[in-house]
């Protein structure tokens, strides 16, 4: 089953590459991606593929606005083939020697890449100690909230770095922040209906996925991208545009001080193991707090890219 | 020379995106086949010692560990889900700097853009 789901990745793998309408590559990535979190969850994990399902919704919408912008009413489509017929005659030079230099590459990697060993050693440890050293019964959020603390904290600052580098290109000479514009789907009776039951539904699924991060599949990430779904569903169909942004960046910003103090307070003092006997129960309580500050410094980092793309980008 | 079928096509998969970046001239594109080789690069760390009929790493009862031959690695797992939140990152801030240059130039592609850049610079120096 997995030997048949690895080529069909790789055949859309290859339709992305070789397509050459913008459009159709970015319909053939969601389909990649589809794929792809299908095999993580047969290689089990399923943090890893709900991550990677939830991502890829994101990165297209991304890349319609993109595209949506770039390429209005087709102009710019055939402009670049008006490029591509002026370049035929390079057709040779252009696509061999990348070609021959890519199959040597390949050819070298294969022969050298380690491969048909894994070392076991430090899986088993993980898997006999975490229950006692951190809690919770999942070893993956086990591993980064309470082994490798230092990677969930230095991840959450890469985060804080992207929308600050964003939002700063984004808004660079503009003095007052528009208001954005708003969705043009708001007439169809139908679509409003059904967001107006699948709303509630996706929050208490995200709070469900945040509070339950620590004993199934789930955590912060996934809560987190799942609120900002929340907040894009709101906006596209229901059309309620009613947060101010500077105040969700200054808090964003508050949840990541919290999240650098958290653990220095909790793990690395080791205030959570001085009465043994309770131990477990501020564990949990730990866990619980740390994938709560992580789902939405996620919510408000996606969020606020969300807002910059949908809202101002399309003006 | 047997290699492992996890380790094959993640590889296969890095060296075709390779090949379409440096072949393809459209900015977009080549976002998105960035984004391509970093799924690759997370493939390949989950399908470390992976095998058929592999369970999660999410063991309610101590009993499990039993059967300790048949759960996935959790250390790759953990480590890969912090990569795709930083791959998000990454991809945004890429289409950001394409917004910003689009707005100059007006154009997606490689090659028309150099020749406005190349052009602005010599206005530049005259």
């Amino acid at each position: 089953m997995t030997q048949v789901l690895l080529i069909f990745w790789i055949i859309s793998a290859a339709c992305i590459i070789f397509c050459r309408k913008v459009y159709r590559v970015i319909i053939y990535f969601g389909v990649f991606s589809l794929i792809t979190s299908v095999i993580y969850l047969s290689l089990g994990a399923p943090d890893v593929a709900m991550s990677e399902a939830g991502i890829s919704a994101f990165a297209t919408i991304f890349f319609i606005v993109c595209v949506e912008k770039y390429y209005s009413r087709g102009r710019g489509l055939r402009r670049e083939q008006a490029q591509e017929k002026q370049h035929k005659k390079l057709i040779f030079t252009k696509f061999v020697p990348p070609l021959l230099f890519t199959l040597a590459l390949f050819g070298l990697f294969i022969y050298f890449v380690p491969t048909g060993y894994a070392i076991t050693e430090l899986r088993d440890q993980y898997l006999q100690m975490f229950m006692i050293d951190v809690g919770g019964t999942n070893a993956v959020t086990a591993i980064y909230l309470g082994y490798r603390v230092y990677d969930t904290l230095f991840e959450a600052l890469l985060l804080v770095v992207a929308v600050v580098a964003v939002t700063h290109v984004s808004w660079l000479g503009l003095d007052q922040i528009p208001d954005g514009r708003h969705s043009e789907i708001e007439n169809s009776a139908m679509a409003k209906f059904t967001m107006r039951i699948i709303c509630p539904i996706i929050l208490l699924f995200g709070a469900y996925l945040i509070m339950n991060g620590h004993i199934s599949a789930g955590g912060g990430f996934l809560g987190g991208l799942t609120l900002a779904t929340f907040f894009i569903c709101r906006y596209l169909v229901l059309d309620i545009y009613d947060l101010p942004i500077k105040k969700v960046m200054k808090m964003e910003e508050l949840v990541f001080i919290n999240i650098a103090i958290l653990p220095i307070l909790a793990i690395f003092t080791g205030l959570v193991y001085v009465v043994a006997d309770v131990a477990p129960f501020f564990q949990n309580i730990y866990l619980i707090a740390m994938s709560f500050l992580i789902g939405m410094k996620v919510a408000c980092g996606f969020f606020i890219l969300f807002y910059r793309y949908i809202a101002i980008e399309r003006l | 020379m047997d290699i492992h079928i996890f380790d094959f096509f993640p590889i296969l998969l890095f060296f075709i995106s390779f090949y379409g970046l440096i072949t393809t001239s459209n900015i977009i594109k080549c976002i998105v086949f960035i984004m391509l080789m970093q799924t690759s690069v997370i493939m390949f760390w989950l399908g470390v010692g992976a095998r058929f009929g592999i369970t999660p790493p999410i063991i309610g009862d101590v009993a499990y560990l039993e059967y300790a031959d048949m759960i996935a690695d959790p250390l790759p797992q953990a480590l890969m889900l912090t990569a795709i939140i930083i791959g998000i990152a990454v991809t945004a801030i890429n289409v950001t700097m394409l917004n910003a240059l689009f707005k100059k130039y007006k154009t997606v592609n490689w090659a028309a853009m150099r020749d406005l850049v190349n052009k602005d610079e010599n206005t530049l120096e005259d």
